[in-house]
């Protein structure tokens, strides 16, 4: 075979272009793209609910793409007609606004078989929760010898200078603010106490992180001792050797839902179904919630242990009095107004 | 940088039997190095060849062909440059979150708002510290890279391209432990018992502009030295002899023939400082606001796309006004320069 200039120029820009374009060279075979969200998560995902999920649909193709819930609700709505993701994964806040751009496809619950074993607080028509995350206290014990109890400790004058919070940009900053206002007197609908109470800290903060993982930096570096933050990061920071605990306020840890949505307009129905079902099922819950996932389960079948049951709930019942769940709808009408606020009161 | 080739192929152009457009004295050269100051240079040539290819078919022939080799790059930017941001412009105009109609609801939001107008302020002011501070260090670094030998210049020159062959993600975690409670600077000064308590370093503007500085300083530093190298030293040796002193002589003759290089490199830096959204929210924190930040807030969080680029596309036309007012200033030098 002769080897021209142009030959080679051809073969170099057709393999450049399968490079760049995976779906000219991939058999048109029947998968499903599950976007699922970034490191830890993804990685208990493609452990545990994918070789489930495979197993249940006879080797079906999945892929696992990882972003962030706006990503999700950006990609779909730019081709809704012929979606790039099956099955998309969100926090509460942006479930609704994925729910309410007709973005997703109502859950087929009479088909399913454990929609029903759900807590309460997960089952949802539009899209079911496969897990909580929680949020409590979080210090680092070498500096805090003595835990903290409630979210008033932040105030406490000893750690002036060493408190860190997040902007409301994250749901961890915006439920932390919810919860605040809730204990001076406030609710979902009335978070003015809540900006008092972050105006009267202000001495003490030393940090507010524009986002939860800029936590874990902060405390590894010492400049926080004490802050609002998620359970399952907490987890992720102690594994690698950062001195830090978590516990539950006795005003209860604030649970947000995670849940799991059909696309509208998948090419896979079925499997995007399966997934969810795999998802939802005790095995693969039970799994998860087991070291290093520590995913807190909504199946009520799963029986609670290890850390979780420790720090979290001893069981389904008790989640009932150890989270509180808030209302995200009444949240979102005016989280834009809230974060306008936080930009123009909270200078430190 | 397609301004260095342009003007080169004007230049050779004149050599090629069509001298009698300037003479080959005109051909001022060292100055289009710097794409935005060499405009002028660039743009008269570029008219001539065109209303030279009627005249002259071979010729043409030739023009033709290299700027059809302009196409590739041309057809890239138009596809992935030019129409989104016509997309992000029309965008910009529907009135509400949801994208039903059309209005100029969003840049009267911002416009008519104290609040977005100081954040705008502050944005283009921060540039212009991490601008100064990078000139008044970065100057005498190039200066002295002049000056020294072979060797000594080899070490300066990967002191500063280092942190260009690191990601600014690094460099930026770098200063968080730098600027930490427990950082470097906060135990040193503990230790020295200089201080009784760690100072607040991290998440302060103070911090921030220092950071910033450092991660864009390559941008000020290359196109200095370029500058300063071109600079003959026998213009130094000639003023000294002429019995100016050394400040004289900096202020007469090298800075003003180092003006170009500063100009380029501030623009560089100002564009890269008001834009550095890692940086900015890594060491800055989640309580100073700036429009990148403000942006990403409106996309991502709230989802209000048209309002995220009517911001988006006002800090574009607030920093080419700075641009433009800074580039008219260095003409006017320029003049000056040459004078």
């Amino acid at each position: 075979m002769q080897l021209t200039r142009r030959s080679m120029m051809t073969s170099a820009l057709a393999l450049g272009a399968m490079q760049l374009f995976p779906g000219i060279s991939k058999a048109q075979a029947k998968r499903i793209v599950f976007a699922t969200f970034t490191g830890s998560w993804e990685e208990a995902h493609r452990d545990v609910l994918v070789p489930a999920y495979r197993k249940a649909t006879s080797n079906a193709e999945i892929v696992l793409d990882p972003m962030l819930s706006v990503d999700q609700i950006a990609k779909v709505t730019a081709a809704r007609a012929n979606p790039p993701i099956d099955v998309m994964l969100h926090d509460p806040g942006p479930a609704l606004v994925a729910i309410g751009n007709d973005l997703t496809e109502p859950y087929p619950v009479d088909k399913s078989a454990y929609y029903k074993d759900l807590i309460a607080e997960a089952q949802d028509p539009a899209g079911p929760a496969i897990f909580f995350q929680t949020v409590g206290l979080t210090y680092n014990p070498d500096k805090i010898k003595k835990p903290p109890t409630s979210w008033e400790d932040l105030w406490k004058p000893e750690f002036k200078g060493k408190v860190g919070i997040t902007n409301l940009n994250s749901t961890l900053g915006t439920g932390f603010l919810v919860e605040i206002a809730r204990m001076h007197g406030g609710s979902e609908a009335n978070v003015d106490p809540g900006f008092k109470a972050i105006e009267a800290l202000k001495p003490s903060i030393s940090a507010v992180a524009s986002n939860p993982g800029q936590l874990a930096t902060l405390f590894q570096q010492g400049q926080i001792d004490i802050s609002p933050g998620n359970f399952n990061a907490i987890q992720i920071m102690k594994a690698r050797g950062v001195a830090v605990e978590f516990v539950a306020p006795k005003e209860k840890a604030i649970a947000f839902k995670t849940t799991i949505h059909i696309v509208k307009n998948t090419g896979a129905k079925d499997l995007a179904f399966a997934l969810i079902e795999a998802a939802l099922s005790p095995e693969v819950q039970g799994k998860l919630m087991e070291s290093p996932y520590l995913i807190v389960p909504t199946n009520t079948k799963v029986k609670m242990g290890g850390e979780i049951a420790k720090v979290l709930a001893k069981d389904h019942a008790d989640m009932k009095n150890k989270f509180v769940f808030q209302d995200w709808k009444k949240i979102n009408e005016q989280r834009s107004a809230w974060i306008e606020r936080f930009n123009r009161e909270i200078k430190v | 940088m397609s301004g260095i080739g342009i003007p080169r192929r004007g230049a050779s152009r004149d050599g090629a039997g069509e001298g009698h457009y300037r003479r080959p004295g005109s051909q001022r050269v060292p100055l289009t190095l710097f794409p935005l100051c060499g405009k002028r240079e660039f743009t008269a040539p570029l008219g001539k060849v065109m209303a030279s290819t009627a005249a002259s078919p071979p010729v043409a022939t030739v023009t033709a062909y290299e700027l059809k080799l302009a196409w590739p790059l041309g057809a890239f930017f138009l596809l992935f440059f030019l129409a989104p941001l016509l997309l992000l412009l029309f965008i910009s105009f529907y009135a509400d979150t949801a994208m039903t109609h059309f209005g100029l609801t969003q840049y009267a939001k911002f416009l008519l708002d104290p609040f977005s107008l100081k954040v705008l302020g502050a944005t283009l002011w921060l540039g212009v510290e991490v601008t100064a501070l990078c000139l008044l260090l970065g100057f005498p670094l190039a200066y002295i890279y002049c000056r020294v030998s072979g060797w000594a210049q080899g070490v300066l020159i990967l002191i500063v391209l280092l942190p260009l062959l690191t990601s600014v993600v690094v460099r930026t975690f770098a200063w968080i432990v730098i600027l930490g409670r427990q950082g470097i600077i906060n135990t040193l000064l503990l230790d020295l018992g200089l201080i009784d308590s760690p100072l607040r370093l991290l998440y302060t503007e103070g911090g921030m502009v220092v950071a910033l500085a450092q991660v864009q300083m390559p941008l000020m530093v290359l196109p200095l030295i370029t500058a300063l190298t071109r600079i003959d030293p026998n213009l130094a040796d000639a003023s000294s002899a002429l019995g100016a002193g050394y400040w004289r002589t900096f202020f007469k003759v090298t800075l003003p023939l180092t003006l170009p290089g500063i100009i380029a490199g501030c623009l560089l830096t100002y564009a890269a400082a008001l834009s550095a959204f890692i940086t900015q929210t890594l060491v800055g924190g989640g309580q100073m606001l700036f429009m990148p930040m403000y942006l990403y807030q409106q996309a991502s969080t709230l989802n209000n796309w048209p309002f995220a680029a009517a911001i988006s596309f006002i800090f574009l036309i607030a920093v080419l006004a700075v641009i433009t007012i800074f580039n008219m200033l260095g003409k006017i030098s320029q003049g000056y320069a040459n004078a």
